[in-house]
This record gives structure tokens, C-alpha cells and sequence, in this order.
């Protein structure tokens, strides 16, 4: 069990890494350059994978955020903070690969469209759950972050929907692109790849977080005996 | 004591204990207007029409205003550790819940209406029964705050920097019903016909009854010890 332990993530991340090279190869010299937007239009691969990732990490929110108030298994609780900051970052990626995109092809940085802005929200939303762990007493703070964590994924259709009423003229994102295969391929190697990143990195942070509790633990075990308290 | 005369108890205390110490009505009242004031004299709003910045301005004050008022929802409990006393009484938590919403419900729509009259004088707003319908659209944000501000207050009651916490729980979860009202608010200033802006109340609605729904079930997660 132990070894496979070890060796179970070692191979996950060569998973990882080969695929990231492989969509390297593939979004900079196999992919053909889109006719219109031109080269920028290669930071498509990125963008919409990391906002795959994000939404996988806010899923995962909201799966553990229930399942925790249910059975108050404290790894239900690890898994969501794992997936609040993973999506974090990948939502910040989306929004930082996207203006980046935009500049050339929209003529401006930021539009008030309704992804963009859904993206937005729902990015100062996961920061207000990290926030409030941090906050909370530690007894309360995975339960309010429970809570938080499932208002917060329920909120999301309300947020496309309102701002799409809001501009249905700015939505610039289009319905449905047609690809031809090389960029379909990619696209695909795309969310595989990130997907694959997200899911490492989500058992290395659950790690992480595991053992930030375990510690935590024996400290105030410590703590309560008067022969070995650190603080004496 | 079935569970409405639960709610009408908090309720009723609440309101009472407002008409003894007037310490929530009357600092968000006067907020209000102090907004409306800066946001008047930063948009040196003299003969802009109402429709450009109006429904921003309005909501903004409110929101405020409200962050203002919720923030007591709870803190009258905490002096004395009245919430012990609350919670051990024999009765449902959501009915706690229940009777501090519909209490912050009410103060909302009584300062949402007082202002009105300071906001027409200000930004110039022609008054009419073409405004109406705008009574409704007062009535489901104050009733959006009021669903989420409720949890979140009792949330925000529990964790460090209390006071400044609420706003940063309660305003992403808070903006599409923000975006509704201004977007619903807009439309009825320009008197426009009601299915313009009809969609907007549709999803006014739809987040209060989500979010009252959901906030009454995660309620008593949050008072648990």
C-alpha cells in the first residue's frame, strides 16, 4: 500500500508532464494557424482548458462542501479547499490568458461580456471561501466554509444568466466554433492535459492539507500535557 | 408553538426592540442619504438625466445602506449572549432564521422608501405612477439581500473582523440580484414596457426563493457549536 502510495503519484506526474509536452508541441507546430485571428488565437488551447480546470475545481467545491455537512469526514473538507485554490489559480489563468486574447481580436482588453464577467464573479467568490476559512475560529471554519461553498456553485447559473440578460449585444464568445480536426485534436489534448494537471495537483494539495491537520493536531495534544508542552 | 408563531416571536421581538432603541433604522436612514449626497455631489448630478446613473446610484446607496443594517442582525444577540439564551429556547432554527429575515426584509423596504423621495429631490427624478412597478423591484432586492444577508450576518458574527467581513461574503453572491435591480430599475425610469423588463424580476424572484430555500436549510449549520 505504502509503495503504491509513492509510486501512484510519481507516475501521474510523468502522465502529466508528457502530455504537457506533447500539447506543447502541438499547440505551437502542429495546430494550424487560425486564418482570421491569427497566432494569438493559439492561446485558445490554454485558455479554455484552464477554464475547464477552474470549473472542475469549483465542482469539486460544492461536491465536498455537501458531502462534508453530511458526514463530516474531514477529508471531504480537505478536498474542497484543495479544489477553492486550484480553481482560484485556474480561474485567474482564464483571466489572464483572456484579455490577452481579446486586445487584438475584440480591440480592447475588457468587455463587459458575459462570460468574462461571469468568470470574474465567480473568482471574488472563491477568494471570499478562502477568506473565510482563514477567518473562521478553526471549529467552525470548514463548516461555514461548507456552507459558503454551496451557496457559492448554486450562484453560478444566476451569474451567466443576469449578465446575459444584462448584454445579450456583447456576447462575443461564440455558441459554436467549427474547428477543423488539427484544433479539435488539440483542443482535446487540451482539457486532457489540464484536467490530468488539476487532478495531480488536487492530491497533492489534499496531502498537503492532510498533514497541515494531522500537525495541528499533536500540537494541541502537546499543548494539554504539561511534561512535554513546547510552550512550558 | 407551531412554527409561524415561532417566527412571528422573533420577529416581533426584534421589531420591538428597534422601536425601544431606534439604533438600526435610524443610523441606516441617515447613511443613505449621506451616500446619495457624495454620489450627488461626485456626479455633480444638477440636470443629468436620472437614466444614466440614477439606478447605479440608488442601488449602491441601498446595498450600503443595507450592509449597514444587517450587520445588527445579530449583534444585539451577542451582548449578553442573548444567542445562548435564543438557541436553547424551544423552538426550530430555521424559525430563527426565518424571523430575522423577514425583520431585515421590513427594515430594508422602510429605508429603500424613505429614500426615495431624498433620491427624486437630488437626481431629479420625475414622479409618476409610471414608477410603480418599481415597488416591486424594491421589494425583491431588498428581499435578495435580506435572504443572504441574514446567513451571512450570522456567519460574519462568528469570525474574526466581523464588520468587515459581511460585505466581502455578501456582495459576489449578492451581484447578479444587483445587476437585475439596477438593469430592472434603469428600464422602468425609462419607462419602457413592462416585458423589457419583466426577465429581470423573473430572475429577481428565482434567487430569493433559491436563496431563502437553501439559507433556511445551511441555517442551523451555522449556529451549531
Amino acid at each position: 500500500m505504502s509503495s503504491m502510495s509513492t509510486w501512484l503519484p510519481r507516475l501521474h506526474a510523468i502522465l502529466v508532464f508528457f502530455c504537457m509536452a506533447s500539447l506543447l508541441y502541438a499547440v505551437f507546430i502542429y495546430v494550424p494557424t487560425e486564418r482570421e485571428m491569427g497566432l494569438v488565437q493559439r492561446i485558445f488551447y490554454f485558455h479554455v482548458s484552464a477554464a475547464f480546470s477552474a470549473f472542475l475545481g469549483f465542482l469539486l467545491v460544492f461536491v465536498g462542501s455537501i458531502q462534508y455537512l453530511r458526514t463530516r469526514k474531514a477529508t471531504w473538507d480537505h478536498l474542497a479547499v484543495s479544489g477553492a485554490e486550484l480553481g482560484v489559480i485556474f480561474a485567474l489563468v482564464v483571466l489572464i490568458t483572456g484579455p490577452i486574447w481579446a486586445r487584438p481580436v475584440w480591440g480592447t482588453y475588457w468587455r463587459w461580456e458575459p462570460r468574462l464577467t461571469s468568470m470574474l464573479i465567480l473568482f471574488a467568490v472563491y477568494v471570499a471561501y478562502l477568506m473565510v476559512r482563514g477567518l473562521a475560529p478553526t471549529y467552525r471554519a470548514q463548516r461555514f466554509a461548507a456552507v459558503l461553498g454551496i451557496l457559492a456553485f448554486v450562484n453560478i447559473p444566476l451569474v451567466y444568466y443576469s449578465v446575459y440578460l444584462w448584454s445579450p449585444d456583447q456576447q462575443l464568445h461564440p455558441r459554436d466554433v467549427s474547428l477543423s480536426f488539427e484544433m479539435r485534436l488539440t483542443r482535446y489534448l487540451g482539457y486532457l492535459t489540464f484536467s490530468l494537471l488539476f487532478l495531480y495537483l488536487v492530491q497533492r494539495r489534499y496531502v498537503i492539507e492532510k498533514s497541515a491537520n494531522r500537525l495541528a493536531q499533536i500540537k494541541q495534544n502537546l499543548d494539554g500535557h504539561p511534561d512535554i508542552s513546547p510552550r512550558s | 408553538m407551531n412554527f409561524a408563531n415561532q417566527i412571528l416571536g422573533i420577529l416581533w421581538k426584534d421589531l420591538l426592540t428597534e422601536w425601544r432603541t431606534k439604533e438600526r433604522l435610524c443610523p441606516m436612514v441617515f447613511f443613505l442619504f449621506l451616500t446619495m449626497l457624495v454620489f450627488s455631489f461626485s456626479f455633480k448630478s444638477d440636470g443629468t438625466p436620472v437614466e444614466e446613473i440614477g439606478p447605479g446610484v440608488l442601488w449602491s446607496s441601498f446595498v450600503f445602506a443595507g450592509l449597514l443594517g444587517l450587520i445588527h442582525t445579530f449583534a444585539a444577540e451577542r451582548e449578553d449572549n442573548c444567542i445562548d439564551a435564543l438557541l436553547l429556547s424551544p423552538g426550530d432554527y430555521g424559525a430563527i432564521y426565518m424571523g430575522k429575515m423577514l425583520g431585515n426584509l421590513l427594515f430594508l423596504l422602510i429605508v429603500e422608501l424613505l429614500s426615495l423621495p431624498i433620491f427624486a429631490l437630488l437626481f431629479n427624478l420625475r414622479v409618476g405612477l409610471y414608477l410603480i412597478p418599481l415597488l416591486g423591484v424594491l421589494f425583491l432586492g431588498a428581499a435578495s439581500l435580506a435572504s443572504v444577508g441574514t446567513l451571512f450576518a450570522a456567519m460574519a458574527e462568528n469570525m474574526r473582523l466581523r464588520e468587515q467581513l459581511l460585505p466581502l461574503l455578501l456582495l459576489p453572491i449578492a451581484l447578479p440580484a444587483l445587476i437585475s435591480c439596477v438593469r430592472a430599475t434603469g428600464l422602468i425610469f425609462e419607462n419602457r414596457p413592462p416585458q423589457e423588463y419583466l426577465p429581470y424580476l423573473q430572475i429577481l424572484g428565482v434567487y430569493v426563493v433559491v436563496f431563502s430555500v437553501l439559507s433556511l436549510i445551511l441555517f442551523e449549520y451555522i449556529l451549531e457549536e
